[in-house]
């Protein structure tokens, strides 16, 4: 019941991305193909779940005072770790997504998951919140991914897909308007899917009040 | 306004509290190092193993005879090389010896040159007569879609990719430049003349090397 809750919270009404409006910078720039939305997604799923996990494991130690700077420590941490990795063993992905993946540890969605969930939760809540809330922001990356990619550059699956991994074309090369794999096209773009979502959310309420 | 007042009046009474925050914010910084350290380990002579062989495959595919060349270690930067580099307009980070059959045939020389969004990093192949042999962009953060022709080597309007067209040119042909002996991609002129920099700085180089 709880975890329908927190389900619904991270993919829809509170989602990282779209409503809690956080973690901007990686959204814009990362989402030019499906391979880095998708790597940086699972990567952000990751490091969420982990630090929320230590977090909510460790919050009764934790001073108020210095929280936020041990929930850095503690998220510094888990980035570094995971960027070494991806780093050793997929660095396909590494040079695709370069400095953004250090750069997660001031994505504000971790750091905001940390002081409004897990310091005050559980650790089973904090994880689930962490998967959950992580499984909102890879779907967006997503999203902005394929429709950038496909009226951008005409493909799909760009860096995983089709020949040579450059994704299957679909869109014969003179119509794609090369602009949306700029950061423009990002702000376009999420401005577009922050107005669908914004207004996806206000209808039922609206209808509700209504009703009375 | 109450609640800074109150956060005042604790720090200031309570010197337990002060080295209790120490403490702990110590504490999970040594726990958090030890981790990393041990992550580091694990990882690090992959990634080591990785360097190297994007290394070679850049080499590899600015000489003459990919399968026939092996690499000597890292040369040693010399002052010199720097001030030819600098000259040039770009710098040089790394130089190898090229050698095929046994002879020495020239060197590989990686090389860093401003494009239109930030440095591209590239290997160029110089011969022993001072002529380039191939060139190749190892990293670059030119915009996708634009500069990114630049980068993947794609044709230009006369059929050559961006990048063969340096093949051949030494540095009898002078100083190469944009739209005298250099073609540029349409839209992409700016990253043009970055590669193309970093050729020139490579030549300057390759030729105080002798």
């Amino acid at each position: 019941m709880n975890l329908k809750k927190q389900f619904m919270e991270g993919l829809l009404t509170q989602n990282p991305v779209l409503v809690q409006v956080l973690g901007m910078c990686s959204t814009m720039a990362i989402t030019t193909s499906f391979f880095n939305g998708l790597g940086m997604g699972v990567a952000v799923i990751v490091i969420l779940t982990l630090s929320n996990v230590i977090i909510a494991a460790i919050r009764k130690i934790i001073p108020n005072k210095i929280r936020i700077a041990m929930f850095i420590v503690v998220i510094a941490g888990f980035v570094t770790m995971v960027d070494l990795l991806i780093q050793a063993f997929v660095p396909d992905l590494a040079s695709s997504l370069g400095v953004f993946i250090p750069l997660i540890v001031v994505n504000c969605i971790i750091l905001g998951r940390a002081e409004s969930f897990s310091y005050k939760n559980g650790i089973g809540a904090s994880f689930f919140d962490g998967i959950f809330q992580g499984i909102g922001y890879t779907v967006v990356l997503l999203i902005m991914c394929i429709i950038r990619e496909f009226l951008g550059a005409g493909t799909f699956g760009g860096g995983l897909l089709g020949p040579d991994g450059k994704g299957i074309t679909i869109l014969p090369s003179q119509f794609p308007a090369g602009m949306l794999t700029l950061p423009v096209g990002g702000f376009l773009v999420l401005g577009c899917l922050i107005a669908a979502m914004q207004w996806a959310l206000a209808r039922p309420k609206k209808n509700k009040e209504e009703s009375k | 306004m109450s609640n800074e007042v109150k956060t005042k009046e604790k720090v200031d009474m309570d010197p337990k509290y002060i080295i209790t925050l120490t403490v702990t914010l110590f504490v999970t910084c040594v726990i958090v190092a030890g981790l990393l350290g041990l992550v580091n380990q694990v990882t690090a002579p992959n990634i080591a193993a990785i360097n190297k062989e994007k290394t070679e495959t850049a080499m590899k595919a600015v000489v003459a005879d990919p399968e026939g060349s092996t690499f000597s270690d890292a040369l040693e930067i010399t002052e010199e090389m720097n001030a030819a580099a600098s000259a040039a307009g770009g710098s040089v980070t790394e130089a190898y010896e090229v050698q095929a059959g046994g002879a020495a045939a020239g060197y590989a020389i990686k090389v860093v040159a401003s494009g239109s969004q930030g440095n591209i990093e590239m290997m160029v192949g110089v011969d022993a007569e001072g002529t380039v042999t191939g060139v190749s962009v190892v990293d670059s953060s030119e915009t996708a879609g634009i500069g990114t022709k630049v980068t993947e080597n794609e044709p230009l309007a006369s059929g050559v990719g961006v990048l063969e067209q340096f093949i051949g040119k030494s540095a009898a042909d002078g100083t190469l430049t944009v739209g005298t002996n250099v073609e540029a991609i349409t839209g992409a002129t700016v990253s043009t003349r970055g590669v193309t920099t970093g050729v020139n700085t490579a030549l300057a180089v390759a030729g105080v090397m002798g």
